[in-house]
């Protein structure tokens, strides 16, 4: 996949000097060096591969950039416009290119994006059974609870959701599982028999048509972050359907004091919360909670 | 031998005219499908908005012949197997003037570039652009295509004639 869309000079480096599936980010910002994050940290990607020191850092200009986001749409930026809209392109493999440049907006309504000046290419990795742990803690009579997971940004909350999704197939529970997918990257490498998808849809209306259309019994969804996305939860809790999903938060203890949570917190409407941490590099499981913030599980 | 050698010689000629005048045909056909080619993606990515590999292949065979090998160079450029210049995109389109192979590369180089709306807009400037290079090449190859073949076959005639 990034030989598709890197220049090869940079692909070459990258391939043959660094570890692939250790890195977790690419960026590339116009006359800036390519910073590489690997495991949770910030190297420069240099000649010899990825470094600390800036004199020998390779950089990026604002043509790569631009080709680099013309190759991730397959070349035809006017098929991913959408995306760009939002700031991203998600390419077929699930690898999440942030974008940024100019908004054009017209009419008080995003048209494009142009003049693109940096991109952030996020590297999804499937970790097998990451998910394990949590599992028995999350599962009630072979039934997940309605559970959030809860981490600050690169911590695995997506890998998460995926090995989740990929552990219930595994274990030959047959739910009927709902990927509720705006952004394209939590589909990635899932392989399982009972999981239908919705692709970059908002969370409103993937919920209401899923359901309808669907009749999924779970729920899976990435990042909410909206009263909207609150609102499609309660839906789906009235109906009867479970809830898997994920959301940005410091710890526990910031994310009880986030606004556009206290109600539901209130209407304990998540029964359990799954905190991961970078604290041992992306992934870290801290511990599951209850409703009620009691830890059930803490991570030593 | 000597019928058979002015034959040989009569038949040069008029192949050396029809080489000529087919190179006029070939000019005025490439505009045609390419002009074709770029109504097909204008349409295509108002509507379907598929990659454009995909439209490329999809795009009507026969008419694929006539556009000299520019489609599959710049399939190779999408696949990342080669540049875009003018050195990869024209080796077997020989027969366009210099302007017209800078149009043409030029057009190539905004493909996928842009939103669906300045695409468009894009791909219709070049459209009327080309309408006009096809006008040019429909009035040489009227002019000098069958002048070329009727050249050919009277310098065929001439040194038949001569050599009797």
């Amino acid at each position: 996949m990034l030989e598709k869309i890197l220049p090869e000079k940079f692909f070459k480096i990258i391939s043959e000097k660094v570890n692939l599936r250790a890195i977790n980010e690419i960026r590339l910002r116009a006359d800036k060096p390519v910073v590489l994050n690997i495991s949770g940290q910030s190297f420069f990607l240099c000649e010899t591969g990825a470094t600390s020191n800036l004199k020998n850092a390779l950089y990026a200009s604002k043509i790569i950039i631009e080709d680099v986001i013309f190759r991730a749409s397959e070349c035809s930026i006017y098929s991913v416009n959408e995306q760009i809209k939002k700031g991203f392109i998600v390419t077929d493999e699930g690898v999440r290119i942030g974008i940024g440049g100019n908004l054009i907006i017209e009419n008080g309504q995003v048209k494009t994006m142009s003049g693109f000046s940096s991109c952030n290419i996020r590297i999804p990795h499937t970790i097998k059974n990451c998910s394990s742990v949590a599992l028995p803690f999350i599962l009630k009579d072979n039934i997940p609870e309605n559970t959030l997971i809860i981490s600050p940004p690169g911590c695995g909350k997506t890998t998460f959701l995926r090995d989740f999704v990929y552990q219930l197939s595994e274990r030959n529970l047959a739910l009927n599982v709902l990927l509720l997918d705006e952004r394209g990257e939590l589909d990635c490498n899932i392989n399982s028999n009972f999981t239908d998808k919705i692709c970059f849809s908002s969370k409103k209306m993937g919920f209401e048509n899923g359901i309808r259309s669907l009749s999924p019994e779970l729920i899976v969804t990435d990042e909410l972050g909206q009263e909207e996305d609150i609102e499609a939860i309660r839906y789906a809790c009235t109906c009867g359907v479970k809830i898997m999903a994920s959301t940005h938060s410091e710890s526990i203890e910031a994310f009880s004091q986030k606004p556009l949570f206290t109600n539901i917190i209130k209407e304990k409407l998540f029964k359990r919360f799954v905190v991961l941490s970078k604290r041992n590099g992306p992934g870290t499981f801290e511990g599951v909670y209850d409703e009620n913030f009691a830890r059930v599980y803490i991570s030593r | 031998m000597k019928y058979l050698l002015i034959l040989l010689i009569f038949a040069l000629c008029t192949y050396v005219g029809f080489l000529f005048s087919a190179k006029y045909t070939k000019r005025k056909k490439f505009f045609s499908a390419l002009i074709a080619f770029a109504d097909k993606l204008s349409l295509e990515i108002n509507y379907s908005r598929e990659r454009l590999k995909v439209l490329i292949e999809n795009f009507d065979s026969k008419q694929r012949k006539s556009l000299l090998g520019v489609d599959e160079a710049f399939l190779q450029y999408l696949e990342k197997k080669e540049e875009l210049s003018s050195e990869t995109i024209f080796k077997k389109a020989g027969v366009l003037k210099s302007e017209e192979k800078d149009a043409v590369l030029l057009f190539f180089k905004t493909l996928g570039r842009s939103d669906v709306e300045n695409q468009t807009k894009e791909i219709n400037s070049f459209v009327s652009r080309f309408s006009e290079i096809k006008t040019t090449c429909d009035q040489e190859q009227k002019k000098y295509g069958s002048l070329s073949l009727k050249l050919g076959i009277i310098a065929g005639l001439f040194c038949a004639v001569i050599m009797f």
